[in-house]
């Protein structure tokens, strides 16, 4: 087991909880079922992270909604909201199940993963090098679709997750979730690995 | 691996991706719906769970169904996983969609900025004579001419997700969201009459 803690109320705003619970639990399944694909121990990991991280917010999204409730008409109406979250936090549940294949290593089928690879664009994940030209220039910046047909769709700094980021400056030591072509990926990473100094 | 192993392998993949892409629509169409209130976005992700169940009955059968080769229990623990967590997340869809069609209108708390701004879905039939019929999504610009994003698209009884390479043929039904302002040059795009 790992840790679980407390989570301690803090005011957020119910529809931005609700949306940032909505991107995480749709990042987690892109993330788990490229760790099964890929048998890719990190990429399941970062499920996992997440994965807490939603059960965290589920509990801070109905702290807010009980104290949201002031009669009987918000209660029945906060209802429908908290249901949402909870199953937003199934959905997360259920990607999760598919990382803990590849963390009890359980590989798919490779026929399975040569018919995906067909079908399915890639996801990487990949560390900002601190000599990389990416540091330091946001997401926007680096205009990652048109120039190599990759997107960075998430980033996390330490316990902290950006889902989408657009203006976020990237840091030496930030883990990027990365999305798009085979080829697009490839250079995406050299580039963050700082073992070229522009995307090619 | 012998040939027929080969295509079993292939063919239960083919259905765990129309199982994957199903559900991941289910949930697109299921927070539109609740985020715009679309009691008719909630029918269709009602319909989609139904063909779900069905889908994921078939490609239960089809993995379990005999193979050439002697099969490892991990190749089948791990395809028969994920073919289930598709059907879970379907399910979440579904309950999020039945949450809309309970009726109680949004709180005022989950009320999008782009509800202010009169967002709404809108259906229309792709007719004999659009301009859109036989284009891919990509050529039909739709979402250029009337600002109107496709969410999903019927044929019959199979629902697409729209790809720029989707092809639109006469008798689609499309599924939109945009500003209401939108809402006529949709219809009058995709149905082709004035």
């Amino acid at each position: 087991m790992n840790k679980v803690k407390k989570t301690k109320y803090k005011p957020a705003p119910v529809r931005e909880t609700l949306i940032q619970m909505k991107d995480i639990s749709e990042l987690m399944i892109d993330l788990a079922y490229s760790a099964a694909l890929f048998h890719n121990k990190m990429l399941a990991e970062e499920v996992m992270e997440l994965e807490t991280k939603i059960d965290d917010l589920v509990y801070l999204l109905n702290m807010n909604l009980m104290l949201a409730a002031r009669d009987k008409r918000d209660a029945e109406q906060l209802a429908g909201v908290a249901k949402v979250g909870s199953l937003t936090n199934a959905i997360s549940d259920a990607a999760a199940d598919i990382a803990s294949l590849v963390l009890h290593d359980i590989k798919v089928h490779p026929v399975v993963r040569e018919v995906f690879q067909r079908a399915e664009e890639h996801l990487t994940r990949v560390v900002i090098d601190e000599n990389s030209f990416m540091a330091g220039k946001t997401v926007d910046d680096l205009e990652l679709a048109a120039e190599v047909g990759a997107d960075i769709i998430a980033l996390r700094r330490g316990m902290f997750w950006d889902i989408n980021p657009d203006k976020e400056l990237l840091m030496p030591g930030d883990v990027v979730v990365a999305r798009g072509t085979k080829d697009g990926l490839n250079s995406l990473v050299k580039a963050a690995r700082a073992e070229v100094d522009h995307l090619e | 691996m012998s040939s027929p192993d080969r295509a079993h392998w292939e063919r239960i993949t083919e259905d765990l991706v129309t199982l994957k892409d199903t559900s991941e629509m289910m949930i697109d169409l299921a927070y539109s719906a609740l985020l715009l209130n679309s009691s008719f976005l909630a029918e269709e992700v009602m319909m989609l769970e139904e063909q779900m169940d069905e889908l994921h009955i078939a490609f239960q059968k089809r993995v379990l169904s005999r193979t050439e080769e002697e099969t490892k229990p991990e190749d089948l623990l791990g395809i028969i996983r994920m073919g289930n967590v598709t059907e879970r997340i379907a399910d979440a869809a579904a309950e999020i969609a039945e949450v809309v069609l309970r009726g109680e209108e949004p709180h005022r708390v989950l009320q999008m900025v782009i509800q202010d701004a009169e967002e709404t879905v809108e259906r229309a039939v792709v007719g004999e004579n659009s301009l859109i019929a036989g284009k891919t999504l990509q050529d039909a610009e739709i979402a250029d001419e009337t600002g109107m994003w496709v969410l999903v698209i019927r044929r019959g009884s199979l629902w697409i997700r729209p790809k720029p390479t989707t092809r639109l043929f006469p008798g689609d039904v499309i599924i939109a969201s945009g500003y209401s302002e939108g809402e006529e040059d949709f219809k009058q795009l995709v149905s082709g009459e004035k």
